[in-house]
């Protein structure tokens, strides 16, 4: 889940806060201390996130685009101007856009404001934005809600009384509220000071941006990993079941299945699964990439030599190209499976299918999967050349099962054409021609379409008449045949109208090609 | 989950004046060139009013049934002088083919019929009659819910048609509507089968013939109540129905329309040309989600000419590669149904994902860069649109796996993981397959792997016996929840098999890493060996009596020397390198199992075993995998039990040989 940090620089920021027998702070000099807090935190614990920085006034401007290199990020800050009036519609269209440029519409975005909570007045203000948010016209929406998942967090440098005050606060929630109510609003406690900043910042870390660690299991087999980015609870039906959902900390391998059974199934999110090495106190000593202190890096360098379930697990999934299924939780499942980018590296990777009892239609219900060796006879075939997938549906969909459409004339008129042309070949196709007949009557007795019925029947007649010297005995007595019983089944008398009841080609003497044709 | 489009009821009106024509003809006596003088053309035909309502009705559900072929229900009503309901809220009864049957058996409309005592009204009354009965899924959601079952709603949609006298005859059948909901939910509220309806939708459809002017006006929708509301369309009948119908369920069940474009298809004449056809197809909306909230729709979509108005998203047919089994990133899977089902493009494009291909479908962009956005594929016997990710991932460039934890590590066991994986394969089990135990069959498969990895070494150099060939049929057995007699036999073999190998001091695969020099000696090895073995029976020696048995076997023969023992025979072992015979003799001698004639066994089978050293060397950690690591039991199936019961060591030899014969 990226994150775009939207910082107020509009001249409100550089206020001065009364801090008691020491050097005099701005606001602004408080937002850069919890900003610092937090990509440093990013840089230690949650290292893979994007992260870029955006800072407004009346204007916006994209200072650091999406990166993972936590150093810019600082160096931006440590860089800051101070500009005019806050505006902050125009930097949130700002915010939507830089997301969108990047990611699309589809991938969760965090968007931290850091703002003073003064709001701007007039135009552009946010009371101003908000009051007129009904009277917009299309291409002048307001940007909220974004149109990608998001979560807004707004981080005053300011007290809640301070915002109550004015209108900030209820501009603040109707902004959340806008947003359908994804999002917080976090306020300082206390006296303006560097302690308060970072207790407000820790609880967004707490929140937004805690590692999710849980453990992988494979019966016996077991690692500690990490889940990047950390898996959002989830909502499946507000109505009927309200509560989210989320992933429960003990990632359970249930069994395995070939990839081109799995077959590229619809998946909620993808997330990284990277072994962790957790030290006897509990504390993670970190995913295993380049590390500053000598310390760490020795400690990696032990990690790294000991057996790690997950690299096994990794390895022989992509040898096999197979998945693993992973329950996340009662009734939800994801998949496991090495994932290799354009540098010829690879990860083991987790998705998410959606919570359910049945989440992929080919695998059936996710509880009815059970070892293959418990079937009474092996479902891959001794030499592993079947397969139990997909499972096949009860019923056959229209265009697996050649239905009959006659709502264009061409639809009719071909069905028609296909009983002439076969009438034509008779005896030599009988089957095709009572088949392509039988369809037309099932259909025409259907829909009421008696007229249809009558009418086949005088064309068919009169092809008898029309048959040629040489034609096949056979071949007249089959088309008065037909052509009589279909004027039986117009007559609607349910002898001869039955739905389910075919007419079968008429027993004739001259076995030629008729008479093998028979059924 | 219980929208307005869960229920849907059609009332058909089936009046004497639904006989009636909607006269637009067909000619369907398309003569052939040749055969054109002389003979009259047969009259055009023309369908009723009641035709174009059936066809269109039907065509409805088959889009439908096609896209959500569970939870969205029809109940289908046809209404003259009396009700005729042709089936029932149950999903068996949700599907095209018996509603058809049904249809026929009514047949259409008596134009003799007294048209005073007929009126569509029966039918609607029977609809909201029907709305208040309660579906499987409903049922089976209050039941879950328990305490919360209220949460589960009663919606509905009527869509009915009919052709209507007049604007206040209209008005009559909605306010008939409006009266029985109020009079069914009285009703419901005291039954257990009945849930009232807290949200009604009638779609009044006024068909009238070609030609004439219509006596009813469109109207949009409307709250005639807090529980209904109603919408009128007037329609002329024909091929006008058909696409108001394939407007209005698009409307009902959120489908928007793809256009798949450039497919080639081989021309029937000209078998060596091929040109490009189009096939628009129908799915949930959801699979344009991408294009509708960046703003792309109208810049990817032109307007369809066959359905009305409405918006297609055209999308590019990329010809597909050859069948490589790959896992894309999908964020969505939609069910589809073909808008013109029966026409040749149509089919050619559902018969090609029918039998197991694949396509990518590119979207076309200003840019002119290739963006793969979607693909089409089929699973059993399904179709469905497949949404692909085509933005940025914010995944890229993850440290590899090898940076991390276990990442230095080089001798694996992937293959022989890979094998576990093969061997714990997950298949579909019908739902009433719960075991004695009452567990589902994914708790019988978690509970498989606990058993399979109680023992499981991870890297080559942490294990011994699962490099060697001649542990694996004990090992295949061990792990299994139940073991035949005929199983223990085997693992018992397998000892004396263990037994032999190391009477005869054949080398065994440890791994010498971090020892120094040559690494342990031969009768520390098998020491090693045996502990290793123990182990792993020990993990499953719980199980059953029947483990317990291979474990006392392994007990029995395994050689635990003392620690003043053990010295004593390395040293005899060292002076009696150069006579083998001798030393087998004496290592048998000290364990005292042998008798003589068992001695002499040994000594006449020397040649064959050595034959053998070669094949188990193989198993050394440094050669490849072999190729068959299974045991070839069938063989040793075939061996007459008897032979084997009583006496074990001769059987144990028997094995080998029977090893040899296969190398």
């Amino acid at each position: 889940m990226p994150t775009v940090v939207l910082l107020d620089s509009s001249l409100s920021m550089t206020r001065p806060v009364s801090v008691e027998g020491s050097e005099e702070f701005q606001r602004k000099n408080l937002a850069v201390h919890g900003m610092t807090m937090l990509f440093e935190h990013m840089a230690t614990n949650y290292r893979l996130e994007f992260t870029s920085l955006v800072a407004f006034s009346s204007l916006w401007e994209l200072l650091v685009p999406f990166s993972r290199d936590y150093n810019t990020l600082q160096e931006a800050l440590n860089n800051l101007e101070d500009y005019d009036k806050t505006c902050l519609e125009a930097a949130l269209q700002g915010v939507s856009n830089v997301v969108q440029q990047e990611w699309g519409t589809s991938c969760p975005c965090q968007v931290v404001l850091v703002t003073d909570g003064a709001l701007g007045i007039g135009r552009g203000s946010l009371r101003h934005s908000l009051q007129t948010v009904k009277q917009r016209v299309d291409d002048k929406k307001f940007p909220l809600p974004f149109p990608f998942p998001s979560k807004l967090y707004v981080m005053c440098i300011a007290n809640a009384e301070e915002l109550q005050a004015t209108d900030s606060m209820d501009n603040l929630e109707q902004l959340i509220n806008l947003n359908g109510g994804e999002g917080q609003i976090y306020t300082m406690e206390g006296p303006l000071c560097l302690k308060s900043v970072q207790s407000m910042f820790g609880k967004l870390i707490d929140q937004a941006y805690s590692p999710f660690h849980a453990v992988l299991r494979c019966g016996n087999l077991t690692s500690d990993v990490q889940v990047f980015p950390r898996p959002e609870p989830v909502t499946i039906d507000e109505e009927v079941d309200p509560i989210p959902k989320t992933v429960q900390t003990d990632l359970e391998i249930v069994g395995f299945i070939e990839i081109g059974d799995i077959s590229s199934p619809p998946v909620l999110s993808r997330h990284l699964v990277l072994p962790i090495a957790v030290s006897k106190e509990g504390d993670e000593i970190g995913t295993g990439a380049t590390d500053d202190t000598e310390e760490e890096t020795s400690t990696n360098q032990m990690a790294g030599k000991s057996p790690n379930f997950c690299v096994l697990l990794h390895g022989s999934l992509k040898v096999e190209g197979m998945v693993a299924l992973v329950q996340l939780g009662p009734d939800w499942f994801g998949m496991l499976y090495s994932q290799a980018d354009s540098k010829k590296k690879s990860n083991l990777m987790m998705s998410l299918f959606d919570p359910g009892s049945e989440p992929l239609p080919w695998l059936g219900r996710m509880s009815q999967l059970g070892p293959a060796s418990d079937a009474a006879e092996n479902p891959y075939g001794e030499d592993d050349s079947k397969s139990p997938f997909p499972i096949q549906p009860k019923h056959k969909r229209s265009y697996a099962q050649n239905v009959t459409v006659w709502i264009k004339a061409s639809g009719l008129q071909t069905d028609v054409q296909k009983i002439l042309r076969n009438a034509k070949k008779l005896p030599e196709k009988t089957q095709t021609f009572y088949k392509e007949l039988n369809r037309l009557r099932k259909a025409a007795l259907a829909f009421g379409f008696w007229e249809l019925l009558k009418s086949v029947a005088e064309l068919l007649e009169r092809e008898c008449t029309l048959l040629p010297d040489s034609a096949h005995p056979d071949a007249a007595f089959q088309l008065s045949h037909a052509a009589q019983q279909l004027k039986l089944a117009s007559s609607g008398d349910s002898k001869y109208a039955a739905f389910e009841q075919n007419i079968t080609p008429m027993l004739t003497d001259f076995s030629g090609g008729g008479g093998a044709d028979r059924i | 989950m219980f929208s307005v489009s869960h229920k849907t009821a059609f009332v058909v009106d089936h009046c004497p004046y639904m006989a009636e024509s909607c006269r637009q003809l067909i000619e369907c006596d398309m003569l052939t060139k040749s055969r054109s003088q002389g003979v009259i053309p047969l009259a055009p035909v023309s369908k009723s009013l009641w035709t174009c309502a059936i066809e269109c009705s039907m065509e409805y559900c088959r889009i439908l049934f096609d896209v959500y072929p569970t939870w969205k229900l029809v109940n289908y009503i046809v209404s003259d002088s009396e009700v005729h309901i042709l089936n029932s809220w149950k999903q068996e009864d949700q599907n095209t083919h018996e509603l058809m049957a049904a249809l026929a058996a009514v047949g259409p409309p008596n134009p003799r019929q007294d048209p005073e005592c007929c009126s569509v009204l029966h039918g609607l009354v029977a609809a909201v009659e029907s709305l208040c009965k309660i579906t499987e899924y409903q049922h089976e959601s209050r039941t879950t819910l328990m305490d919360t079952a209220d949460r589960v709603a009663n919606r509905g949609r009527i869509i009915c048609l009919t052709n209507a006298k007049s604007d206040t005859h209209v008005r009559m059948l909605e306010d008939c509507v409006l009266e029985t909901i109020q009079e069914q939910n009285k009703r419901a509220a005291g039954s257990d089968r009945l849930m009232p309806i807290q949200q009604c939708e009638l779609v009044l459809v006024h068909i009238y013939p070609q030609g004439e002017e219509t006596l009813v006006s469109d109207r949009q929708k409307k709250e005639l109540s807090s529980m209904l509301s109603s919408e009128v369309h007037s329609v002329r009948a024909g091929r006008y129905l058909a696409s108001k119908l394939n407007v209005l369920v698009q409307q009902h069940f959120d489908l928007a329309s793809t256009t798949i474009t450039n497919i080639p298809m081989k021309e029937e004449q000209h078998a060596n040309t091929s040109a490009n056809y189009d096939v628009e197809l129908l799915h949930h909306r959801d699979a344009h989600m991408e294009f509708i909230k960046s703003g792309d729709l109208h810049m990817a979509g032109s307007t369809s000419r066959d359905s009305g108005l409405k918006e297609t998203v055209t999308l590019k047919w990329c010809t597909p590669r050859t069948n490589s089994v790959e896992l894309h990133y999908c964020t969505g899977a939609y069910r589809i149904s073909p808008v013109d089902v029966n026409s040749r493009p149509s089919s050619c494009l559902t018969n090609f994902l029918l039998n197991g291909r694949s396509v990518l479908l590119e979207q076309p962009r200003k840019s002119g860069s290739k963006v793969i956005s979607h693909m089409l594929s089929s699973h059993g016997g399904e179709i469905f649109l497949h949404v692909l990710n085509s933005t940025r991932s914010t995944l890229e460039d993850p440290p590899s796996i090898s940076e991390g934890c276990g990442g230095r590590v080089t001798d694996y066991r992937i293959t022989d993981f890979g094998e576990f994986m093969r061997e714990n394969r997950l298949t579909p089990f019908p739902d009433s397959m719960i075991d004695a135990a009452g567990r589902t069959p994914v708790e019988r498969a978690k509970s498989q792997l606990e058993r399979y990895t109680r023992y499981w070494p991870m890297i080559i150099s942490q294990t011994t016996i699962f490099n060697m060939q001649a542990v694996v049929p004990l090992a295949n057995l061990i792990v299994k929840d139940t073991l035949t007699d005929e199983d223990v036999l085997t693992c018992q073999k397998t000892v004396y098999n263990l037994v032999d190998m190391e009477r005869k001091s054949d080398p065994l695969p440890i791994s010498t890493v971090g020892s120094r020099g040559k690494g342990p000696k031969r009768d520390e090895q098998y020491r090693i060996m045996w502990n290793e073995l123990e182990t792993l029976v020990k993990a499953h020696v719980g199980t059953s009596e029947r483990h317990q048995r291979v474990l006392e076997c392994i007990s029995a023969c395994r050689s635990k020397p003392p620690e003043e023992e053990e010295r004593k025979k390395r040293g005899r072992k060292r002076e009696d390198k150069e006579d083998k015979t001798e030393k087998n003799g004496k290592d048998t001698e000290e364990k005292g199992w042998t008798t003589d004639s068992e001695r002499l066994k040994g000594v006449m089978e020397r040649e064959k075993d050595e034959q053998s050293e070669c094949e188990i060397i193989k198993d050394s950690p440094d050669s490849p995998e072999p190729l068959n690591k299974k045991p070839r039991l069938a063989t040793e199936e075939q061996q007459p039990p008897e032979k084997s019961k009583g006496l074990a060591l001769p059987s144990a030899s028997e094995g080998v040989v029977e090893r040899n014969h296969h190398i």
